[in-house]
Formats: C-alpha cells, structure tokens, sequence
C-alpha cells in the first residue's frame, strides 16, 4: 500500500458512493480524500492543472475540517464549474486548520471524462481515525 | 429469521412492528410489503424505521412504504407525522435534496407519431436541459430574483415566461409552499443553486418520454380526467428536486441541529436523525430554508417543461398549446409538510415528513386541483428507466391510514458499483434501443449504474400499495426515450 490510498466501499449505501482513505497524516489524509472525491466525479487523467485555488479553513477538530474541505470541494464544483487534478494540503498539528493549494482547470464537457456529480458529504459513518501512526477515514457521498 | 415471522401480519400487505422492538420507541412501525417484498428488505429498513418511531413527538406509527430501502436517518419510503408542539423536523427524514419529485406533462401524441421521431426528439431535449456534473441551467438570476423563486416557485415561473398561467393550479401545492425565508439560506446555498434552474442533474434523476402501456391502462374513465384518451397515448415525466441548493440547505443545518439536539435534551439514535423541536428557533429557521429550496426545486422542474414544450414545438412543427402539452400533475417525494389530519376523532395539523413517499391525499380534499378534486389526486410514481413507471389515484383510505401518504419508486437492491460490474453503459444503450428505448445519458457509466437490475420489480411495489388501498392504479407509463443526468 502507498502512503496514501482509498477504497471504495461497494456494499455502503447502495444508492450512492462510499470509500475509506488511509495515510500516515492528517495532511496526506485530506490529500486522498480529495482524490476520491474527484474520482467519483471525473477521471482525474482527463484534467489539466492550470488553474489554482488556495483554500483556508478552519474547525473544531480533524472530522469537522475534513467534511467541510470536502465540502467546499463540491461547492466549488458547482458555482465555479472547477474540478482538480492535484491536492496540496497542510493540516496544522493541532487538527483545527489547513491551508490548501488546489490545482485543475474549468469543467470541459468534450474533453473531460464525467462520471457522477456529487452533492453532499453525508454524516453518515463520516469520521477520521487514528491507529499508531496511520490515519484513516471513512466517506459516504450523496450521489 | 424472516422478518415476515418477526413481525406481525395486520393484512396480507401491512405489518406492524412492536414498541417492544426497541427500547424508547414511542409509537409502533407499520410497513406496506407483500410477504416477499419484506423479506427482501435490507436490514436497515426495519432498523430504520424503529429508529424513527423513538423520535419525539412522533403520531400513530412510523412507516415503511413497499419500495422501502435504507437511507441515511429515516428509510428511503418512509412517512412519519410529528406534533408541531412536542414533535421534531428533520433534514433526515425529508432527504438531501428537498422536494425531488415527479412531473407528469401529457400531449395529444400517440405512439405513431412520436416512435420516428424519437431520436431527434431526446437528442434536441438533451441539448435543452442540461445534465451532469457541474451543470448550470440557461435562467440567468440575480440574487434578488432567486430570492423571489424561493418564495414563489412555479408562481414566479408563470410571471416570469417559463410556463402557461395554468400550470401552477396542477403543482402540489399551487406551485409554491408558503413559509419560505430566504434569509434561513446560506450565502453557499444560494451560490449552488442560483445557477442551476433548469438543470437536471445526475443519479437517478431522469426526464422521459412514454406511452400509455395499451396493456396495462387499468382504469381508461379515470384516466380522461387526466386527458388520457387514448390508448398508447405519449406523455412526457420528470424526476428531479432542488439540485445542489436543497444538498447545502440540508447540510448546513444538519451542523446547526447536531448543536441544538444537545441543547434541547434530544438523543437520536443515529446522528443523520439529527433534528429539532419544529416549534424551536432552529426547527423554524430550517423550515422556511427548507421551502426555499422546496419551491426552488418546483420552479426547476417547471422551466425543463418550457424546454421539453420547445423541443416538441421544434420537432413537430406545432406549438406546444397544439399539442395540448398541459401539466397532468406533480408530486414532491422528498418534503416535510404541516398537514391537517384526522387524529384520536379530531382534525389535527402535523408536521408530515415524506421521504422517497407521495403524498396520496383522497377525492374531495381542498388542496387537490379543482380537476381532480373529485377522483383524488394523481399519484406519479417513477421506476428504472427500463420497467416504467405508473399514474396512481389517492384514497380516502391513505387519509385514514398514512396521513394521506403513498410509495414514490421502485427502490434500490444494488449498488452502484454493482450494477457497473454486471453491465456496460454501451451494451445497455444498445440493448435498451432494440427493446424500442432510445437512452441517452451524460456518462455511459452513469447509465450502467441505472439499469433496471440495480431496482425493485416497480409494478409489485406499486400493486401492493394497490392492494393496500392507499393509492388506486389508474395507468402503467412505458419509456419510449430517456435523458439521464
């Protein structure tokens, strides 16, 4: 396994999508989520990098940072029409804040491979957990 | 065991579990299912459903329609009625995207006419309504006049060129439900939707061309009321709520209500059960944000009808009015409602949640149309773009049983990644167009993943709700094409 990776869970909530990232940091956690999340939506190969968003938020813990930079993604998503192709995050020590570099480019109906448009992060099973050093996190999308 | 031997038989479709089921269950839950549509019920279902029986303030039974499947908080085809006073409103028992419902358009088309065309007819439409990740509508609004769409809905439609005068009469509730307030709406709610009226989406959301099925139109005097006078008559359906406005209306407050829960001495047994006293400041707030984004979604249904009138104008040469394209109906499947109901011998208001179920309200209620109001009100209820779908009468019986409360689908039994392994999305448009449906979809695998295998036999969901008499099958809808977000 890399560093940093996810799976998608087939037999959660049939009628939408569902994955479980692990990572050896908050960081590279945010990272792969952020991957899945794209993923679900666009093959992410079809993308360029060539436009960029910083990101800053701030919560009360890991769980309610996570599901809000999810949630912004989405929000992006469908008042910017950008999707993107690479993730740079760096989650503060304490888990209460991140800064983010975001790289992709507007939505192309000709050239980008479309999957399915994501509207919600549910709370359902929502959570990051940490076990020794590795971290992990479990997602269910509202399709 | 067999849930069947679990629960008890009430009638050979109704069954009713205990409030010795679970602990804290304050009333009993009733679900609709033929023997084997309940013992082919997820787990979840009947976990579900119990859990929503424990919420405070909740009337008479929680219930499970016969499409029941799990969901996040309440089931997926499930109805429960709380006190305004004691009771609670829950984003989890109304679904993520407020007021998803079913549009029903008919024309004075028959089969003939429309089979030949039907391939320029759902690529024209495909253009017009725009479908698919990130998709904005063609309605350019300042934030000014998205505020009057959350108040008016269909109303501002009429008065703004996308709709007849008419139309709004034949929407639930006149087109628009009363209590809206923008000001509940977060600035990134609004952001998501007021580019996208007009849109449709993705998921299982569909818009439709059909026939009247000539095998299966059970009840043709029925029928008329609807201008249903022909046989394989063609007529146009609609799937589709308030897109990623009620998505961030429903997020933002399931953060304010897991807040609230703990203030106001509420346990759940599940966090997406978050909720709040409907008479508190938070139960307030939600529910006029939750009628903006209610509304919104009756005025996004009704500008794809200005688009999908355009597109048949366009097609056939004859306008719209020609073509008598009127609004059969419209039904919401995923709302929450203060309803007056027959209660313990009184008329009673509660607050009716409707997740995944219709309302079914039966002949002589003051809120069905003029038209209807004798007959009941039309039920749509919408299956896999490959089964059909089915035009229902409400019942006297659905106001005594399920506070006027019917099913909305087929419901769910694979998982998307599932139904992608099992089908190609371009061996299911090519199969789907040999059986006379000409499918065309924003993404091939979004199309596998809504093959009529990943959904529940609809015409045994809908016979049972039949048999319960809390709706009355008046025709079955056949797909002749299809658009798929």
């Amino acid at each position: 396994m890399s560093r940093s990776s996810y799976r998608l869970l087939p037999n959660v909530a049939l009628a939408d999508i569902a994955f479980r990232a692990n990572a050896g940091s908050p960081s590279e956690l945010f990272e792969s989520c952020s991957r899945a999340l794209t993923d679900v939506m666009v093959d992410r190969r079809s993308l360029r990098a060539v436009e960029t968003r910083t990101l800053v938020l701030r919560a009360e813990g890991l769980d309610g940072l996570l599901y809000d930079f999810l949630t912004q993604l989405i929000i992006i998503k469908d008042v910017d029409s950008l999707l993107f192709k690479e993730f740079d995050v760096k989650v503060d020590r304490e888990g209460k804040s991140l800064t983010s570099e975001l790289r992709g480019e507007p939505i192309d109906r000709e050239r980008h491979r479309l999957r399915n448009d994501v509207k919600a992060v549910t709370m359902y099973m929502f959570g990051v957990k940490r076990s020794g050093a590795r971290y992990s996190a479990t997602v269910v999308l509202d399709i | 065991m067999s849930a069947s031997s679990k629960f008890k038989q009430v009638s050979d479709v109704v069954w009713e579990v205990p409030t010795s089921y679970k602990e804290g269950m304050n009333v009993p839950a009733r679900i609709y299912a033929t023997k084997k549509l309940l013992d082919g019920m997820d787990q979840g279902v009947f976990e579900q459903v119990t859990n929503v029986a424990a919420l405070p303030g909740i009337e008479r039974y929680s219930y499970a329609m016969a499409d029941a499947h799990w969901g996040y908080g309440f089931p997926i085809g499930g109805v429960a009625a709380f006190d305004p006073e004691k009771g609670v409103i829950s984003p989890g028992g109304i679904g993520f995207d407020v007021n998803c419902g079913m549009r029903l358009i008919r024309t004075n088309l028959r089969y003939k006419d429309v089979k030949p065309k039907i391939k320029e007819l759902v690529d024209l439409l495909f253009r017009l309504v725009p479908a698919g990740v990130g998709v904005k509508g063609a309605v350019r609004l300042n934030q000014g006049q998205f505020e009057e769409v959350m108040r008016w809905g269909v109303r501002w439609c009429g008065e703004n060129g996308y709709g007849w005068k008419e139309d709004a009469d034949m929407v639930e509730e006149g087109g628009y439900i009363k209590g809206a307030d923008p000001s509940k709406v977060s600035r990134q709610a609004s952001s998501r939707g007021i580019s996208q009226l007009g849109t449709l989406g993705s998921g299982n959301h569909y818009l439709e061309i059909q026939q009247v099925d000539p095998a299966r139109f059970f009840d043709a005097k029925m029928g008329k009321h609807f201008g249903l006078v022909e046989d394989d008559q063609v007529v146009i359906m609609i799937h589709c709520g308030s897109r990623g406005f009620g998505h961030q209306v429903g997020s933002d407050y399931l953060r304010i209500f897991d807040g609230a829960m703990k203030r106001y001495g509420i346990t759940v047994k599940d966090r997406e059960l978050s909720c709040a006293p409907f008479s508190s400041k938070e139960g307030t707030d939600y529910y006029g944000a939750m009628v903006c984004a209610a509304n919104m979604a009756f005025a996004n249904r009704q500008v794809i009808v200005q688009r999908v009138r355009e597109a048949f104008k366009t097609v056939f040469k004859k306008d719209a009015e020609a073509l008598d394209m009127h609004i059969i109906y419209d039904v919401c499947h995923n709302i929450a409602k203060v309803e007056r109901h027959a209660l313990d011998g009184a008329s009673k208001d509660v607050v009716v949640h409707r997740k995944g179920a219709t309302r079914s309200f039966g002949p002589g209620h003051r809120d069905i149309p003029l038209p209807y109001r004798d007959i009941g009100q039309p039920v749509i209820i919408g299956g896999s773009m490959e089964t059909g779908s089915y035009l229902l009468l409400g019942t006297s019986k659905a106001m005594t049983e399920t506070f006027g409360s019917t099913a909305h689908g087929s419901g769910r039994t694979m998982s998307r990644t599932a139904a992608k392994k099992q089908v190609r999305g371009e061996e299911l448009q090519r199969s789907m167009e040999k059986r006379g449906i000409y499918v065309k979809a924003a993404t091939y695998e979004g199309l596998a993943e809504e093959a009529g295998m990943a959904y529940k036999d609809i015409s045994e969901v809908v016979d049972t709700m039949d048999r319960a008499g809390i709706s009355k099958k008046v025709a079955a809808l056949k797909p002749l094409g299809n658009i798929k977000g």
